[in-house]
């Protein structure tokens, strides 16, 4: 009899450890399951009053005075691959700047909006302290802080007060519109010259609702978040390459050639050749080289990086760089090294004309170039 | 000091040795002890005084006694411009002491020299001194720069070896804001001018080895130091040929930490670790050597190394294409073991200054 115990006891057993491994994989599921509950409702709790309830306004709260209007996001348009980069290149760009303080935004209508985010970056990049009240739980004490902190940014960026109302309020910040997040951080990384380079020309498209004699209109407008670049960074007065650019796309071609007979009839000698100026110069190393054939100075390998491979390192290597150049007395650079290690085509021709401007005649280049 | 064989002939400023001092303030042991060991009786200051002029008439006779005994030759001994080497005794003069640059006012720069990449040379005198004063080429003169410049230049300061030329002094005159090196005048220049430029001076087989033997003689005092000199770069532009056809270490030709940052214009006489990697990375006594390894070349060809090539390319293909000199077949078969010897591409293989020397001074034992 005792024969079909220990037959059924082996497998049995393996039946009972798999049994148990179901139950304990199960109770472990279903812990785990729990904790992220917990985990859940425990970060709604601190946040719930954190973050506004968006009021389940239901059908009546559509209901517009007359003339009155609202404004919503188009949804295809968030999908624009355009306006996905920009915020990308931005939310990349306050990392950035916020990685020493330990903050990493992820999400950029649902970090913003409480103005704590927005504080720290504006003491970043001033490197001033903001008073304004530390983490706020209630929706009007961010508010107040918000309005401290906006109406301080404001003062940096110089905008006149119906302005920033207009695109940047307290409320539209808080109430996490996206167009009014990216106009503020757009003027803001224009302001303070941040060393991304931001999509040209994006725009979101808005629907737009508006009551008239008790009807509902609805129409699209085109709102612009970033504009030309060059229009835009207010920098630079336009100089002979934004009238290349715009007007004799052609001749953009000559000069591009006599840049690049100048360019490789010095690193020849190294037995280096460019073949293409929109993205060779990127990293600065050609520049270097020629910097130092030029003057007459061989660049310690040790001074730069000979092959970069991250931005910092090209940013390292065009900055020097450029500092040879201003030892050579070579006017300083418009562009920003960042610019340049961007690849933008304009700024790296125009430190490339620069250079050629000086050198063409004591090394004899080639003497013509297009106005 | 006695004890630790100070030189008892040292001068300061005015060329007076200690024993000038001793009878001068009458103390007729000090002067004693000092005559004992080998103090000159008849060294003559700048003013042509010998320390017996500046004691009593019983001190002097006592002292003379005991210098002919000691069989010391009693003719006057001129006062030489030569001794800038006892420079850095103790001085009574505020504008020499450690610290303190020296007024541009006092300067009468008088001629320009050259202009080169580093910065402008001036021709002058100060306080009765031929001198050079160089310019520092700077892009800007910031107060940071001042503030480095003084702290690193009195280090420059070194009048302990002759075969080391130290930089007497430096100012930072506020208006223009410049940087300027003073250092003594030189009449034959550099090196560089002397092997490759008209200077008119027959460089032959013994005076190479004279001017190799100098060079490493100061050097090895150099690399004696502790902290050594960071970024001297030994080139044949960095030594200077004196009246007598002595070489010198040029200390003006030091280079501050804060001018021409990440530029190299002599690459030449560079070794290819030293191209590659920061000076705080290698080991820059090595590295020295291999640039006297190049001098030695250079002495010997009375060529230019890569004369054909730009610094540039130079750098470039030394550091990474192994790029070396060509040793010409017709040299001593002696030189060109020791070239090799300096310039081994193991920089812990490389001897040292120390090591180098007696053998130079061999060789020139067996040229003469």
């Amino acid at each position: 009899m005792a024969s079909p115990n220990t037959s059924t006891l082996s497998p049995s057993k393996k039946k009972d450890e798999s049994f148990l491994e179901k139950i304990g994989t199960m109770g472990r599921k279903k812990k785990a399951k729990e904790v992220s509950e917990l985990q859940e409702e425990g970060k709604n709790a601190i946040e719930s009053p954190t973050s506004p309830q968006l009021p389940d306004i239901g059908p009546e709260g559509y209901q517009l005075a007359d003339y009155e209007e609202r404004s919503m996001i188009e949804p295809t348009s968030r999908e624009n691959p355009k306006l996905v980069e920009l915020i990308k290149v931005l939310l990349d760009w306050i990392n950035d700047e916020l990685a020493d303080l330990r903050i990493i935004v992820k999400d950029i209508e649902e970090d913003l909006f409480d103005g704590q985010i927005l504080q720290k970056l504006i003491e970043k990049l001033c490197r001033v302290k903001v008073e304004a009240r530390e983490v706020t739980q209630s929706e009007i004490g961010q508010k107040q802080k918000l309005r401290v902190v906006l109406d301080y940014i404001n003062h940096i960026l110089g905008v006149p007060p119906v302005w920033s109302q207009q695109k940047w309020s307290v409320d539209s910040v808080h109430s996490k519109n996206l167009v009014a997040i990216l106009h503020l951080l757009v003027a803001l990384a224009k302001h303070f010259n941040a060393p991304i380079k931001m999509p040209d020309n994006v725009t979101v498209t808005l629907l737009v609702i508006q009551k008239v004699d008790n009807i509902l209109q609805t129409r699209y407008v085109q709102e612009e978040i970033t504009t030309n670049y060059d229009d835009a960074d207010g920098r630079g007065e336009r100089d002979a390459f934004d009238t290349l650019f715009d007007h004799a796309p052609d001749k953009l071609n000559v000069v591009k050639k006599t840049l690049l007979t100048f360019v490789n009839k010095h690193l020849m000698r190294l037995n280096l050749e460019v073949t293409d100026l929109d993205n060779q110069f990127h990293d600065g190393v050609f520049l270097i080289m020629l910097m130092g054939l030029l003057e007459g100075y061989f660049t310690p390998l040790y001074q730069f990086h000979v092959t970069p491979t991250t931005f910092e390192q090209r940013v390292h290597n065009v900055k020097f760089a450029f500092e040879l150049m201003e030892d050579a007395s070579l006017p300083r650079p418009k562009a920003r090294p960042e610019d340049i290690v961007n690849q933008d085509l304009k700024s790296t021709l125009r430190v490339l004309y620069n250079i050629f401007t000086k050198y063409k005649s004591t090394h004899g280049g080639p003497s013509v170039i297009a106005q | 000091m006695l004890q630790n064989k100070a030189n008892v002939n040292a001068i300061n400023e005015h060329g007076n040795t200690p024993l000038h001092y001793a009878c001068f303030w009458g103390y007729d042991q000090i002067a004693e002890d000092l005559v004992n060991n080998g103090a000159l009786v008849s060294l003559a200051n700048k003013f042509d005084e010998v320390p017996l002029d500046k004691c009593k008439p019983f001190m002097a006779k006592m002292l003379k006694e005991r210098a002919i005994n000691l069989g010391q030759d009693l003719s006057k001994i001129p006062f030489k411009d030569r001794s800038w080497l006892g420079y850095k005794t103790r001085s009574r003069d505020a504008v020499l002491s450690r610290h303190t640059g020296i007024d541009i006012k006092e300067l009468q720069l008088v001629g320009h020299i050259a202009k080169t990449h580093s910065g402008e040379t001036w021709r002058g005198t100060w306080q009765g001194n031929d001198i050079v004063a160089k310019i520092l080429n700077m892009r800007t003169v910031t107060d940071r720069n001042i503030r480095d410049f003084n702290e690193e230049f009195p280090k420059l300061r070194i009048f302990n070896h002759p075969n080391v030329l130290a930089v007497l002094g430096c100012c930072a005159p506020k208006d223009p804001p410049d940087l300027v090196v003073i250092s003594q005048f030189m009449p034959f220049g550099s090196l560089y001018n002397t092997l490759h430029g008209e200077s008119g001076i027959v460089v032959d087989q013994n005076q190479a080895l004279r001017f190799a033997i100098d060079i490493a003689r100061g050097m090895e005092f150099l690399h004696s130091m502790e902290p050594m000199i960071p970024s001297f770069i030994l080139t044949s532009k960095h030594v200077m040929i004196d009246e007598d056809l002595t070489a010198k270490i040029n200390m003006a030709d030091y280079r501050f930490s804060f001018h021409e940052k990440g530029k190299l214009f002599s690459p030449a006489w560079c070794a290819p670790e030293a191209l590659q990697r920061s000076p705080e990375d290698i080991n820059v006594r090595a590295a020295d050597m291999w640039s006297f390894a190049i001098l030695l070349w250079e002495l010997e060809t009375r060529e230019v190394p890569f004369a054909e090539l730009e610094p540039m390319e130079i750098g470039m293909k030394v550091a990474l294409e192994n790029l070396r000199i060509s040793i010409p077949p017709g040299i001593s078969s002696h030189i060109s073991r020791l070239i090799k010897i300096c310039m081994n591409p193991e920089p812990g293989k490389r001897p040292r200054f120390d090591m180098v020397i007696p053998i130079l001074e061999k060789m020139k034992l067996s040229s003469v």
